[in-house]
């Protein structure tokens, strides 16, 4: 008896030593983040929250990767691609080829992972899709990517145009407008808007549709042709830089649309509220993003706690907290689920880790959901407008109505 | 030995040789791709500046038309890679023609209108109305990816630039063309044909571009507009150039490993301080050394190709 | 919406034509193509933005201290980097290439200081300014906020930035016909050689034709953050293209064709935007490269520039 306890505790041992022998003395995180350029102030944040859970998981010795049975400290390895995508390429190349990463997790935003996708594939290398929505990213075909943090930008814009088009025929919105501008991110909402109210039979007809470029920083003629329109709603989808210098020309011309939504109020509202103040921003509909909303967690930090931690880590830093330093943070969590399912650090291992996740994982940032393909089809953002209160502006949630805590004002004052 | 064949063995075997190697031992092939492409492009910015001293600062536009050239090739004919190539180099060389009147302008006009003309190509390609077409903003997803074929073409690309390069500087062509840069009516009075040599010159800088742009696209075979419109192309090849030396041929070789090596290495990490360096680095090369590296070495007395 | 194109490109022209003048000044004196005049704009542009944050200065204020500090600035710049550039074979290129390389350093730096985010300032500030003087004119209280011309309104902004555009055509006017100085300065944009050959300093007057040039780039970017939108440290390079086709459209030396060129890309720029709006991008550059060809001069010019 004696001897076989000793016999079993001895293999024990030589399993647990070989197993420990096996596991790498700490594991390699890929990534990039642009600190300059068009998509660096969506990329810091992203960057930024990504980095707190790195830090807070080497504070306690390191994530827990069942694979091994133990916690293995993280080394993250991180290039600033400056907005480029051919820098971008070489470096999601390098860090899969030169640095040998365990784990690649693309830049923020569309653009910046649409050249990780064919690299990832070609080194049958699993990219975790950070916020690239692009609809285009997720075929059957490939079974190395998974979209973190975002809804699939076919589905994303799916609560404004329920919303115009159930709620929208009682309050009297029967004329839509929509300008956006012409890239992959906006572009495919811009597409998804008009689908669903085509599709949806519901009277609501689109009476003025442009794309600009997405350099366009001054609005103030294309504002008096969608007025000439006589527009009951208005819809604009473009990036920060694009919506402060739509929502400023707004005000500036002195128009008032009697509905009118933008993306980044809520996305980044920190950021804007810092360049608009209060009063372009009232009235405004934008999407209700996690960072704006308290979602009951079952894994990770909550909003409050992530905002505290955050605060206390980056608050004198030059980066601004919003959807997208939940982003970052969400991406650390699957990463976190993945490493403490997977048996092994093999990629297609690793996806099944991540496919396990879908449905029962309950982050800050919402269920996470994936389809076959790896799109996310989860995470998805309610409609809210912003309302001055006092001297803040408060968001109210809007659509869908079992999550709405307030009516639209509609049309504006 | 002939001059030229010893510049051949001096500059064009060693760095085809080397390419050809070090994928075999140093694994991120994509910088070694950007290596080639940057002494391809630096070369045919060369043929033109060195040899002609005019500044096309829109010399991506060509590149561009030769990447879009392969794409719309591949995408709408189906054609296979080499044919598309040929069919970007057209492209370029026809961009080229359609430009030439701009050589009636001098200098500073001649840089601006050209730069002017590469933009508004850009703004053609990137638009959305030409989506059926181009893509237009929302970029280019080629189903053609051979990463070992496309590096040999490119190779292959570099050693015929390298090769035209020492052709001119060691023929009448070449003679003709550095006549024309430092007086052009002395020359025309000579009996040099000014404005046809010029635009050989022009045309053959063009293809060069084109074919590096079309084998880029074949070797990425993912990419936005402003990718292969992006004004650092142009600024890279002029900046090697510059800093090599301009009308030899192992100035821009040298300009390219030496400062895109230096970007690989420094940029990385600091980009906004590697965009300080190389623009000092510019200020400085004009003030105190305007004919490059070389210069320096052919002060000394050596004969440098 | 015809008229109310018409006449918000008048208004914008003004403004590119504010920015054209200091380019086509700097250009006809020392035929030195200066390709940061964009990256100055950029750093008037945070000059009113730093003193409205830290000091809230109205940036009304801001445009005298632009000018001024600018000026002073361009002064030592000029003696620093041209005397050398001319004893050079080719200025012309190496002047492009020279402040090329400096319009990326001035890019850097801004970009290390101050980082990328867009700023910007609240557009009533220029409005309020504007309704003070218009009260004074009027004896009565005006209200600030959107300026109403032929009943279309407009940004109090863009009405402010093109009254300041007149102004600095007037006062080149003033400069270049009334003074002594102004005078040797059209003698040095006429014949340099010639120019040398009378006596003429024509270092002086270049270096201060070159300060006056960067500090009108400077007061343009102090009214960029109100017709442009945010800033940043990037915007510099396109604005620098277009000043150009603005400048070249006039002509060359001419402060009347830069209005012209100005207004011409204005209206034009914004009828694409009202019935192509996503062609409007392209137009500066079509219409540079096509004046180029068929009218180097420029519109309102004699001079031809032929290789």
């Amino acid at each position: 008896m004696v001897r076989l306890s000793i016999f079993a505790a001895l293999l024990a041992s030589v399993t647990a030593t070989a197993q420990a022998a096996d596991a790498p003395a700490e594991i390699k995180l890929g990534t990039l983040y642009a600190s300059a350029g068009r998509y660096a102030s969506i990329s810091l944040p992203v960057h930024y929250g990504l980095k707190l859970w790195i830090d807070q998981q080497n504070a306690e010795g390191g994530v827990y990767v069942k694979a091994f049975d133990k916690k293995i400290p993280l080394k993250l390895i991180a290039y600033d691609d400056q907005s480029n995508t051919a820098t971008a390429a070489t470096l999601y190349n390098q860090l899969i080829t030169q640095d040998k990463v365990d784990i690649l997790i693309s830049d923020s935003g569309s653009v910046l992972t649409s050249v990780a996708v064919p690299i990832a594939r070609d080194h049958k290398m699993f990219l975790f899709d950070q916020t690239g929505t692009g609809a285009t990213f997720f075929t059957p075909d490939n079974p190395y990517i998974a979209l973190m943090a975002d809804p699939v930008s076919s589905i994303w814009p799916k609560p404004l145009a329920d919303f115009l088009t159930h709620d929208g025929p009682g309050l009297g919105i029967k004329r839509v407008a929509i300008l956006y501008a012409t890239n992959d991110f906006t572009g495919t909402q811009a597409a998804a808007v008009r689908k669903f109210i085509k599709e949806s039979n519901s009277g609501v007809e689109i009476v003025y549709d442009q794309g600009v470029p997405t350099e366009t920083s001054n609005y103030t003629v294309l504002l008096n042709n969608i007025r000439a329109s006589n527009p009951d709603a208005v819809v604009h989808l473009g990036y920060a830089a694009n919506d402060i210098a739509f929502l400023r020309n707004v005000q500036d011309s002195g128009i008032k649309f009697k509905f009118l939504f933008c993306i980044y109020p809520g996305t980044e509202n920190e950021l804007l509220e810092k360049n608009l103040g209060n009063g372009p921003l009232n009235y405004v509909f934008t999407y209700v993003t996690s960072s704006q909303m308290s979602y009951q967690t079952n894994f990770g930090m909550p909003l409050k706690e992530f905002r505290e931690a955050w605060d206390k880590k980056y608050g004198d830093a030059k980066v601004e907290f919003g959807f997208n330093s939940v982003a970052g943070y969400t991406t650390a969590l699957v990463l976190e689920k993945t490493l403490a399912t997977a048996t092994s650090l093999d990629q297609l291992e690793l996806r099944k880790a991540v496919f396990a996740q879908s449905g029962n994982l309950k982050t800050l940032d919402g269920t996470f959901e994936l389809d076959p393909t790896g799109a996310q089809i989860g995470e998805s953002t309610p409609l809210g407008q912003l309302v001055l209160d006092g001297d803040h502006l408060k968001l109210v949630t809007i659509w869908p109505h079992e999550l709405a805590n307030g009516k639209p004002i509609y049309p504006r004052p | 030995m002939p001059r030229f064949v010893r510049h051949l063995l001096i500059t064009l075997v060693p760095v085809v040789v080397v390419f050809a190697i070090l994928p075999s031992v140093y694994s991120n092939h994509l910088l070694l791709f950007n290596f080639i492409i940057c002494m391809t492009l630096a070369q045919g910015l060369n043929v033109i500046y060195g040899f002609t001293g005019y500044l096309p600062f829109g010399y991506v536009g060509f590149f561009g038309a030769g990447a879009y050239g392969f794409s719309l090739t591949v995408m709408h004919l189906q054609a296979p890679p080499l044919a598309a190539l040929a069919v970007a180099a057209a492209a370029a060389v026809v961009l080229a023609l359609i430009l030439t009147p701009l050589f009636r302008l001098s200098g500073a006009y001649f840089s601006i209108a050209n730069l002017a003309a590469a933009l508004a190509l850009l703004q053609v390609v990137s638009n959305p109305n030409l989506e059926e077409i181009t893509k237009g903003p929302y970029g280019i997803s080629l189903s053609v990816f051979d990463p070992t074929l496309s590096y040999a073409a490119a190779l292959a690309i570099l050693a015929a630039t390298i090769a035209l390069v020492i052709y001119l500087r060691n023929s009448h062509f070449g003679m003709a063309l550095k006549a024309i840069r430092e007086d052009p009516i002395s020359a025309g009075m000579a009996g040099i044909n000014v404005v046809r040599e010029r635009i050989i010159a022009w045309l053959l800088s063009a293809l060069i571009a084109g074919l590096a742009g079309g084998v880029f696209a074949w070797y990425v075979s993912v990419f936005y507009p402003e990718t292969v419109f992006s004004v650092e192309f142009t600024i890279f090849a002029i900046v090697f150039v510059l800093f090599g030396g301009s009308a030899t041929v192992t100035g821009p070789i040298l300009g390219a490993v030496i400062l895109y090596g230096i970007y690989n290495a420094v940029g990385i990490s600091t980009p906004q301080y590697f965009q300080l360096i190389y623009g000092a680095l510019i200020m400085g090369l004009v003030m105190f050394l305007p004919n490059g590296i070389v210069s320096l070495l052919q002060r000394w007395g050596i004969d440098v190709p | 919406m015809l008229v109310y194109s018409l006449l918000a490109g008048l208004l914008f022209g003004l403004y590119f034509a504010l920015i054209g003048l200091g380019l086509n000044l700097v250009f006809g004196v020392m035929r030195i193509v200066n390709l940061a005049h964009g990256d100055f704009l950029m750093l008037g542009a945070f000059l009113a933005f730093w003193l409205f944050t830290l000091f809230a200065l109205n940036p009304v204020v801001t445009v005298a201290i632009a000018f001024v500090g600018f000026m002073i600035v361009g002064l030592p710049l000029y003696y620093l980097l041209v005397p050398r550039l001319l004893r050079a074979k080719d200025p012309e290129m190496l002047s492009f290439i020279l402040f090329f390389g400096l319009s990326q350093v001035i890019e850097a730096v801004t970009t290390i200081a101050f980082g990328i985010t867009e700023r910007s300032i609240p557009g009533d500030q220029l409005g309020r300014a504007l309704a003070a003087a218009a009260s004074v004119f009027a004896g009565h209280p005006v209200e600030p906020g959107p300026v109403e011309l032929f009943g279309q309104t407009f940004p109090a902004a863009w009405v402010a930035s093109s009254i300041a555009s007149g102004g600095a055509v007037l006062l080149v006017y003033l400069y270049l016909y009334q003074t002594r100085l102004g005078y040797l300065t059209r003698a040095v944009m006429d014949n340099r050689d010639e120019a040398i050959a009378t006596g003429i300093d024509v270092h002086r007057v270049s270096a201060i034709a070159f300060g006056i040039g960067i500090g009108r780039a400077a007061v343009a970017g102090v009214f960029a953050p109100f017709i442009l939108g945010s800033i940043t440290p990037a915007m510099g390079a396109e604005v620098t293209i277009t000043a150009f086709a603005v400048i070249v459209i006039g002509s060359l030396g001419n402060p009347l064709g830069t209005v012209l060129g100005g207004i011409i890309y204005g209206v034009s720029y914004m009828l694409m935007q009202s019935y192509y709006s996503s062609w409007a991008n392209l137009l500066p550059y079509v219409l540079l490269v096509a004046i180029l060809l068929v009218r180097p001069s420029g519109l309102l010019g004699r001079r031809v520039r032929n290789a």
